[in-house]
């Protein structure tokens, strides 16, 4: 069971500290596990999972904050990474965003928002929408509310319904005058293509998001015209698991609000919607660079925000690159990045130029990899396509709306 | 607002004491406490905000205590929640003050609101002041009666503080029952699992010393209860179905259908969003179905899918824990995964902690249907920007290729990567290519061919060098310059800081003299003169060795330097699978990250140095080998070890349980082997490599004197050699060799059966008895060992492969020996000292 919770700030200091049990956690393990990031050179580097000279340590990084739980028994380690995890994005949630001045302007909240998440080191609830109902966010209309009538608590005045009731993640009885639900796909490409421009590694991450304002209790059902493609699905709790081991359907009573209904897997896909393809040939010092990209296969759906980035290796002492189409930009860290927005019909997006290698380097060995990043909008790349959407006992008035989008994800190109 | 403490912070600016600012608090603490003008709450808020920030900094704020408390009484919640907060973090050290938050404490335990009746209660058992639990007992038991399902549930959390606090004071409240009773009957399902966790924690510290305590806690791996929460779980919060999943494991169902019977309820937690739930589902279903094999490679397929979702969707941390788990599994089933390996490809933006799981997952899942494409991206990675990375995929590589009986592809690899220029690519090839070589000699033309093109002077990492210097010496008839690089390298003699290299460099030219006598003579020359004037002792001592047994006589040198060599079938495993099966049963925790058991490191002993806890290693057949290399160390060892734990004795043998990679030649430890051959050799060319000469060859060498105490305990017939010796290799060797001479069943005392808790014990007894354990291991009640000895002045071993089941009292004795005729003596030698184990 974790025994104290610190959050720490990017260099180091610590913003709160949560006592959880009996056993005080003392403050100097902060800076042993501060020393020991250090001496691995940065944050992200060193393990979720360190071994101090008294605890054990789960860390989280998350926008610069370091989540910083301590236990000395055995547990399982999912259980303090996960809930490390959940932390930061309640607190992201709640506060809008993660940054130290954001945490120490509202250190109040984390610590009543940790009192109900966390009890004597076992984790208690850590669902957003419950969490709303105990304490409230601090957001504009409540510091407006509170400006206007003069209460100025922050907290709500009631006990979440749901607590008692047997779906823990519903309150009881919401009403709404317009009821509407919408259904979103959100799909992230993965896609690994190797120095020979083999396609190695090609899936689709998917998520169904629900944004729910229904009276009541509603039961859903939620169907796919093609349900088969899918390679390993979660479910957010509220998901019945019979009616989809027998017919592939997603029966559940929503949870108010946004929420991420399922998540999925569609593995070994053929093809990707553009074509990167890097050209590097050095000698004499000099390395020639020439990257060309273009569309592949037309999906009939424009592709937005194009971007390539890539990491020029430490050995490289200047870079002269330029672009027929979009903008390139050569960071201080020796990131280069292209932005080229969208393909324009008349000519296919180039950049090319030349690498200055170190003095004693003839050629070049350290080969750098391209991510892609890309938005397609109204197109699951997966192929997943919604059949219908049923609500038992319809209201009079139902509005319902799917949309789809298809973005990037780890996408990278090697040379 | 406060001028006066901003003119003294500009004093120190750079060390705020924060002295005046707290006096200044505390002042106007004061002025507000009484007040109660309208708005005086927001101007409190401040106040207490404040107060809060200097606790968070790390100032010390105690000294506000009694003005903190005054200023509570308030109905303002936001107000309320931060005094809990303070009160609780100071109240510890401030007992007799925190006298004064019980009243209002008190009080808001019964207020209207049942969010402050929760609030109150959690900050009042969350004091932990011992001399205020009499406070605690009234409201903690009207908390636990509270119709509000919040309150109770923090009621069912205090108790369980309160037991930490006064465990006495908690049982003779006789809340232990009540929470039973709301286990079993109240409707949420959040109290019934914090009930369920506290009652296991108090059960389980009670149940050593009352009984009734012990029951209850089997009672909760009943099947009625057992199934009482299985048939909620959907019910429970995330969180508390890891809590009753874990319960479940301990459980143990009756027949095949109940086992089928769960894991149908549970399947679909695999399904689950929280990973902590599908581990816990997965280990649940991992422990069912242990003793059915076949149902359990089912389970590895169906849990396959959900694992490796949860690799590629969640962040890097739950990465790192799930790969550690998979990597687990993958030991016991790679062919599960083989055909999944796309899924252990390392992003670009990947922490190296996930890479570094990746590439071993990749090693593991190796086999010849996927190897192609697996070596073909590990060779990607080795032009990574990550350096570190870019070494291990090349490591990984030659694990591979070590493990594959087709290696065509993957050496023209290696080499291809000898030919990179880049010094760290080429020094770990160069490492990888000899390995390759010891367990392939067939390919030595082609590697050779490219090694030799490689200048010495580009490789500077000892280990490749060392390397490259023992290929040199190996193969120094294929190489036509060898002895003049090598005669450049002794030249360089004093600029060469790592001592394995020079003692490499010392070898290798004792064989490529061997094989071309006249082009390398002076090269030996000059290498012997500069080895013994070396101030390293080892270096010293080989050149000195050398030059002794070239005067002895040349032949024989050559034996033992540069005898036949056999090509290594199997490099040894660095970790036991005794250990990996004691990790699998602790599947779902901490010690599967760590790759070690849990015995090994949550031990309070052990948490102190954790240095020693990496070092801590594997339970396994080094432990008499350290016995060989030096008999007098153990012995000094063995005072030691009578006083600690007998877990810091398994820590002794496993220091030369080197990697997959050490070389034979490379450590200290190895010179005093390969020093036993040559004594061995020297003394009794006939019965060259015999060990028990070796043990006193060793002896006479380092000037012990002889080992000539007779053993008190063996009977006139059969005497043995207190300091026998035999490494584990000849073990091994021997045990294939050699037929059963005898093979009998013993009985063990009771005496004996409670003393072999763990196998240490045993192998103290025997070792007292000149009979010196090899390798040992098992679990209560299953051991297995197994035992040598050696006649006393004599060439001629015993080896005993002993199974000891504690439960039937029963041993299994395998008796296996070099004279087959004095195996019957041995035989009861080894029964008398057997039955003299547990006895006083």
């Amino acid at each position: 069971m974790l025994q104290c919770i610190f959050l720490l700030s990017d260099s180091g200091e610590v913003m709160l500290e949560k006592q959880l049990t009996g056993h005080r956690v003392d403050r100097s393990i902060c800076d042993w596990f501060w020393d020991h990031v250090i001496s691995q050179g940065d944050s992200l580097k060193s393990q979720p999972v360190i071994a101090s000279p008294t605890h054990y340590l789960f860390q989280v990084v998350r926008e610069g904050i370091t989540f910083l739980a301590c236990t000395q028994v055995e547990m399982p380690p999912l259980m303090g990474i996960e809930f490390l995890c959940r932390v930061s994005d309640v607190l992201s949630d709640y506060l809008g965003g993660l940054n130290e001045d954001v945490i120490k302007d509202n250190f109040v909240i984390v610590y009543e928002l940790l009192d109900e998440m966390i009890d004597n080191g076992f984790p208690l609830t850590t669902e957003p929408n419950i969490l709303r109902e105990m304490i409230a966010p601090p957001n504009i209309v409540s510091k407006v509310l509170s400006v206007v009538t003069g209460n100025s608590s922050n907290v709500s005045d009631t006990l979440p319904g749901a607590t008692g009731s047997c779906i823990p993640w519903r309150a009881a009885d919401p009403k709404y005058a317009n009821n509407e639900v919408y259904v979103d796909l959100v799909e992230e490409m993965d896609a690994v293509i190797n120095r020979d421009g083999v396609l190695v590694k090609c899936e689709v991450y998917g998520e169904v998001r629900v944004n729910s304002h229904l009276s009541g209790l509603p039961d859903l059902t939620l169907s796919f015209a093609n349900p088969s493609i899918l390679d390993d699905v979660r479910f957010h709790p509220c998901v019945r698991f019979r009616p989809w081991e027998s017919h592939q359907i997603l029966s559940f009573v929503p949870p108010d609000g946004e929420f991420k209904l399922m998540s999925y897997r569609v593995k070994k896909l053929k093809s990707t919607p553009i074509y990167v393809k890097p050209q590097l040939s050095s000698d004499a010092g000099k390395c020639r660079v020439n990257v060309l990209v273009g569309i592949r296969n037309d999906h009939g759906k424009t592709i937005d925000s194009i971007t390539l980035q890539f990491q020029l290796p430490p050995c490289i002492l200047s870079a002269d690159l330029t672009s027929n189409t979009g903008t390139v930009n050569i960071l201080g860290n020796k990131t280069c990045s292209w932005s080229i927005g969208r393909i324009p019909k008349d000519k296919t997006p180039s950049l090319s130029g030349t690498l200055v290698l170190e003095s004693e380097l003839e050629r070049l060995h350290v080969f750098p990899t391209f991510r892609v990043g890309f938005k397609i909008m109204g197109v699951a790349l997966s192929g997943l396509q919604i059949d219908k959407l049923d609500l038992k006992t319809a209201p009079s008035r139902l509005y319902k709306g799917f949309r789809a989008l298809t973005r990037a994800g780890e996408f990278e190109v090697r040379s | 607002m406060a001028p006066p403490a901003q003119s003294q912070r500009s004093q120190s600016p750079s060390q705020p004491s924060g002295k005046s600012e707290v006096s200044d608090l505390k002042l106007q603490l004061r002025q507000l406490a009484g007040s109660r003008a309208p708005g005086v709450d927001d101007s409190k808020r401040e106040l207490f905000k404040k107060v809060i920030s200097y606790m968070t900094i790390g100032i010390d704020v105690s000294s506000l205590f009694g003005e903190m408390v005054m200023c509570s009484a308030t109905s303002d919640i936001v107000l309320k929640k931060m005094c809990y907060l303070y009160v609780g973090n100071y109240a510890k050290v401030n007992p007799d003050l925190a006298l004064l938050t019980i009243n209002f404490l008190q009080r808001d335990c019964h207020d209207e609101d049942p969010m402050i009746r929760g609030l109150a209660l959690r900050s009042l058992c969350s004091l932990r002041v011992a001399n205020l639990v009499e406070y605690l007992v009234g409201p903690l038991g009207s908390g636990l009666k509270d119709s509000n399902s919040y309150v109770r549930t923090v009621a069912v959390v205090g108790v369980l503080k309160l037991y930490h606090i006064s465990a006495s004071t908690c049982v003779d409240a006789d809340f232990p029952s009540t929470l039973k009773h709301l286990m079993l009957n109240d409707p949420d399902t959040q109290i019934v699992a914090n009930c369920l966790s506290a009652l296991e924690e108090i059960w389980s510290a009670e149940a050593s010393t009352s009984e009734e305590a012990a029951r209850e806690r089997e009672a909760l791996i009943s099947k009625p209860f057992i199934y009482y929460l299985l048939n909620r779980i959907k019910e429970f919060s995330e969180w508390a179905q890891c809590l009753v999943l874990e319960l479940v494991t301990k459980y143990v169902p009756s027949d095949s259908s109940e086992i089928f019977d769960i894991m149908n309820l549970l399947e679909d937690r695999l399904q689950h969003a929280n990973g902590a739930v599908v581990l816990a589902t997965v280990k649940v279903f991992l422990q069912l179905t242990l003793s059915m094999t076949d149902v359990h490679q089912q389970v590895y397929e169906r849990i396959k899918a959900p694992l490796l979702t949860l690799v590629s969707s969640g962040s890097p941390e739950q990465s790192y824990a799930v790969l550690s788990h998979l990597h687990l599994l993958v030991m016991r089933a790679p062919y599960v995964f083989s055909s999944d390996y796309k899924h252990f490809y390392c992003q670009y933006n990947e922490p190296s902690y996930v890479k570094r799981l990746k590439l071993e997952m990749l090693t593991a899942v190796a086999n010849e249907s996927n190897t192609y494409e697996i070596v073909t991206e590990l060779c990607e990675y080795a032009a990574n920007v990550d350096i570190p990375i870019a070494r291990e995929s090349i490591r990984a590589v030659g694990k591979i290729a070590l493990q594959q009986y087709d290696v065509n592809a993957i050496v023209d690899r290696l080499l291809q990567f000898l030919e990179m220029e880049k010094d760290y690519v080429t020094a770990e090839a160069l490492v990888l290519v000899k390995d390759l070589l010891r367990k392939y000699p067939q390919w030595s033309h082609d590697c050779i061919a490219v090694v030799g093109n490689i200048s010495s002077k580009n490789v500077q990492e000892p280990k490749a060098k060392a390397a490259l210097i023992w290929m040199l010496g190996e193969y120094s008839q294929d190489m036509q310059d060898a002895p003049y690089i090598l005669e450049s390298l002794v030249e360089n003699w004093d600029e060469e800081h790592s001592a394995e290299v020079r003692l490499h460099l010392l070898t290798a030219v004792m064989k490529c003299f061997f094989k071309r006598p006249p082009e390398t003579q002076s090269a030996l020359g000059a290498a012997l003169a500069a080895g013994i004037g070396d101030f390293h002792q080892d270096v010293h001592d080989r050149a000195l060795f050398y030059y002794r047994i070239l005067r002895y006589n040349v032949s024989v040198a050559e034996r033992v330097v540069n005898p036949p060599k056999q090509a290594v079938s199997v490099f040894a495993d660095t970790q036991s699978s005794e250990i990996k099966d004691r990790i699998f049963d602790e599947f779902n925790s901490l010690s599967v990250l760590y790759q070690k058991s849990s015995y090994m490191f949550t031990d309070k002993e052990h948490r102190g140095p954790l240095e020693f806890a990496d070092e801590l290693g594997n339970l396994s057949i080094g432990e008499a080998a350290h016995n060989v290399i030096s008999s007098q160390r153990v012995e000094e060892n063995d005072k030691d070890l009578l006083l600690t734990t007998a877990e810091k004795e398994e820590t002794r043998g496993s220091s030369n349980n080197g990697s997959v990679y050490a070389v034979p030649y490379d450590s200290s430890t190895s010179v005093f082997a390969s020093q036993t051959q040559i004594e061995s050799a020297i003394s009794n060319p006939t019965t060259a490599g015999h060990s028990q000469h070796a043990s006193f060859g060793i002896d006479d060498l380092l000037g012990l004197g002889m080992p000539a105490v007779p053993d008190v305990a063996s009977p006139p017939q059969l005497k043995l050699n207190t300091k026998a010796a035999l490494d584990p290799n000849a073990f091994q060797q021997k045990w294939r060799q050699l037929p059963v001479a005898l093979s009998q069943e013993l009985s063990l005392s009771p005496q004996a059966v409670a003393s072999l808790t763990v196998p240490q014990a045993l192998l103290r007894h025997m070792q007292s008895h000149s009979i010196h354990c090899i390798a040992s291991g098992g679990q209560s009640p299953n051991f297995k060992f197994f035992f040598f000895a050696q006649k006393y002045e004599e060439p001629s071993n015993y080896l005993v492969e002993c199974i000891i089941n504690t439960t039937s009292a029963k041993a299994q004795v395998k008796i296996k020996a070099d004279d087959q005729r004095t195996s019957q003596a041995f035989s009861s030698l080894f029964e008398l000292a057997l039955s003299k184990f547990g006895t006083p």
